[in-house]
């Protein structure tokens, strides 16, 4: 039950400066199926670098990335761009919605470059508005919807075509308490559902509820790198 | 074994119109641009298409069988042809009619005044020439054998106008050579004889008795078979003036006319190119404006990477988008142009004559303006880091 769906493996990540800026140190990381973790670091620790490796949205200095089991590194932009679409779900702190698709529109793009057909797409992105609690809401624009109601709509994309993981970065970034833990409550509900979630965060209190914590500072993870679920709840630092 | 991204056609040309539809204002002021353009060309090209066709319709109904041989004016003096000429050209195979003029310097002027009208001369008239040139009279009658040996005048339609003479009540008489004609006709417009216009007709038997021009003909009008114009036109000069055939000019008055429709030519082009003009800074426009929601659209760019968008599926979509807008530019400038074109042919009591080619052309080269303009954009747009890009692009 606990294969890898995602792994780092000695990944480093540095950009080019005199000196080179080193953003990654050498991270070993493993993301287990049916996992739920919160990636908690404060700003400038490097975890959107993590984020984008693990989302193959950028290529490690060195290292290696596996993503669903294949080795995603040396893969040419259509190959890395499928990899993204199918095995990967993305929810961002700015929601990135479309202003002028409707919430089912919005979320049948998430199937938009699988090649499924539009009617199907609708389908899916309505099922998929239902499991996040706004099937009442399907046809709004993303101007009508409250910040929450958004992100809902960002998190109901991710979820289409099933992917083997979903990445979730500084989720509840622009949202106040009250919805943010909504949204956590809601992260919480699909990993029981069955879906790989990893959430990055710089808000410590978030990572309470979260059955895994990785911290990191200064592009080193200090604590859970290992994939041992249920045992590192000591989130004290 | 990995399974790559695909992306419907379909989807490609609605994913481009919702980034159109998205932003109107700025889809239908960017479009304009290509629109002004695009329907400059086609009133241009639409106007002067149906002048074109106008003047086709004019020279049909007039006919381009009217020849019209006269003796060649190099010489110091002119010298007249023969008077067996215009019986020797209507036995030529092939020649509907003849008619001979003979010009003279008569100038004329009214009875009731006491000077002449400058610029309009006598000219002595064989009774064919009506049938000839095929002309009407718009009151009266012209001459005919019965009235070819009197004192009476046909008024060509400007003579009449400057003559003041436009209609024949009270029986007006003119002063030729000092004697008086009265007017029995006058002639409707000439469109391919503009000079006989400006002409008072006499009978050639009135002329030489009463005012003693000489017989010899200084012009002879030609009809001929509209098929066999080109095998009948060398013949006319050597039967006209068997002695010296160089000596004599076959002329098409509806030629003339027909020049005048190149002539047209090279203004059409001149404005065909500030078109053109029109249409490239149309184009600059839309490169400009893509380059600038390249920018704005970083967020969306970074997430359709996200959503498994290859760098070719962005670039064809931001092409694919300069290249509808310029479309729409060209249907909506296709449109205005040929609203431009009807109303002005209408005006000008044309057919309207709006080339298909013409047309389709307009909107080909809207489309591929728009393509080329796409490309730079669009080649921004693939190669942004999807990182960046999803991150708003501040890092």
């Amino acid at each position: 039950m606990s294969s890898a769906v995602l792994e780092l493996r000695d990944v480093s990540k540095s950009y080019a400066g005199s000196p080179p800026i080193e953003v990654l140190k050498e991270i070993d990381l493993k993301i287990s199926e049916g996992e739920l973790v919160a990636i908690v670091g404060p700003s400038g620790s490097g975890k959107s670098t993590l984020l984008n490796m693990m989302g193959a949205l950028d290529r490690p200095t060195s290292g290696e990335v596996l993503i669903d089991g294949t080795v995603v590194n040396g893969l040419r932009d259509p190959s890395l761009s499928g990899v993204r679409g199918r095995r990967l779900g993305f929810v961002f702190q700015q929601f990135h919605l479309l202003p002028g698709l409707s919430a089912t529109e919005n979320v049948a793009t998430g199937l938009l470059y699988h090649g499924t057909r539009g009617r199907a797409r609708k389908a899916a992105a309505r099922e998929a508005l239902e499991r996040v609690g706004l099937g009442h809401r399907l046809d709004q624009k993303p101007g009508k919807l409250s910040g929450g109601e958004r992100q809902r709509v960002a998190i109901a994309r991710a979820l289409l075509g099933d992917p083997a993981i979903v990445l979730a970065d500084e989720p509840t970034g622009n949202l106040d308490s009250q919805t943010t833990a909504e949204i956590v409550e809601l992260f919480l509900e699909l990993n029981e559902q069955g879906s790989t979630i990893v959430m990055i965060t710089h808000d410590q209190d978030l990572t309470r509820s979260m059955p895994r914590v990785v911290e990191i500072l200064d592009g080193e993870i200090l604590d859970g790198a290992a994939a041992e679920p249920d045992t590192d709840e000591d989130d004290a630092l | 074994m990995m399974d790559r991204s695909k992306l419907r056609a379909r989807d490609v040309v609605s994913t481009s119109v919702v980034g159109l539809r998205s932003r109107r204002g700025r889809t239908a002021l960017t479009a304009l641009g290509i629109a002004i353009g695009i329907a400059s060309m086609v009133a241009v090209v639409g106007i002067s298409s149906s002048s074109k066709a106008a003047l086709i319709a004019q020279l049909d109904s007039l006919g381009t069988n009217l020849l019209r041989v006269e003796a060649s004016s190099t010489g110091i003096s002119i010298e007249p042809l023969p008077i067996e000429a215009e019986p020797m050209i209507r036995r030529v195979e092939n020649v509907d009619a003849a008619a001979a003029v003979i010009s003279t310097e008569f100038e004329v002027r009214r009875n009731d005044r006491d000077t002449n009208v400058v610029g309009i001369n006598a000219m002595a008239a064989s009774p064919e020439l009506f049938e000839t040139l095929r002309v009407d009279t718009t009151a009266g009658r012209p001459l005919d054998d019965g009235l070819r040996a009197l004192p009476v005048v046909v008024l060509g339609d400007v003579a009449a106008i400057r003559l003041g003479i436009t209609d024949l009540e009270g029986g007006p008489v003119i002063d030729v050579g000092g004697q008086d004609f009265v007017v029995v006709g006058i002639l409707d417009e000439l469109p391919l004889n503009p000079d006989i216009s400006r002409k008072v007709l006499i009978g050639d038997q009135a002329a030489i008795e009463l005012l003693g021009v000489e017989p010899n003909p200084t012009a002879i009008y030609v009809r001929v078979d509209p098929d066999l114009i080109n095998e009948t036109r060398p013949l006319l000069a050597p039967t006209a003036h068997p002695g010296r055939p160089a000596k004599v000019d076959v002329s098409r008055p509806s030629d003339l006319l027909e020049a005048r429709a190149e002539v047209d030519q090279n203004l059409q082009n001149l404005l065909l190119a500030l078109g053109g003009v029109a249409l490239l800074v149309g184009g600059v426009g839309i490169a400009n404006v893509m380059v600038i929601s390249v920018l704005e659209r970083r967020g969306e760019i970074g997430l359709r990477r996200a959503l498994g968008a290859t760098r070719g599926h962005i670039r064809s979509q931001f092409v694919l988008e300069a290249a509808l807008l310029s479309g729409l530019g060209g249907v909506l400038g296709i449109l205005l142009g040929s609203g431009i074109t009807i109303g002005y042919a209408r005006r000008q009591g044309w057919v309207v004559d709006l080339p298909p080619l013409a047309l389709a052309s307009g909107l080909g080269a809207a489309l591929v303006i728009g393509m080329l303009a796409g490309f730079y954009p669009a080649a921004k747009a693939a190669r942004l880091d999807p990182a960046l890009a999803v991150s708003g692009g501040s890092n």
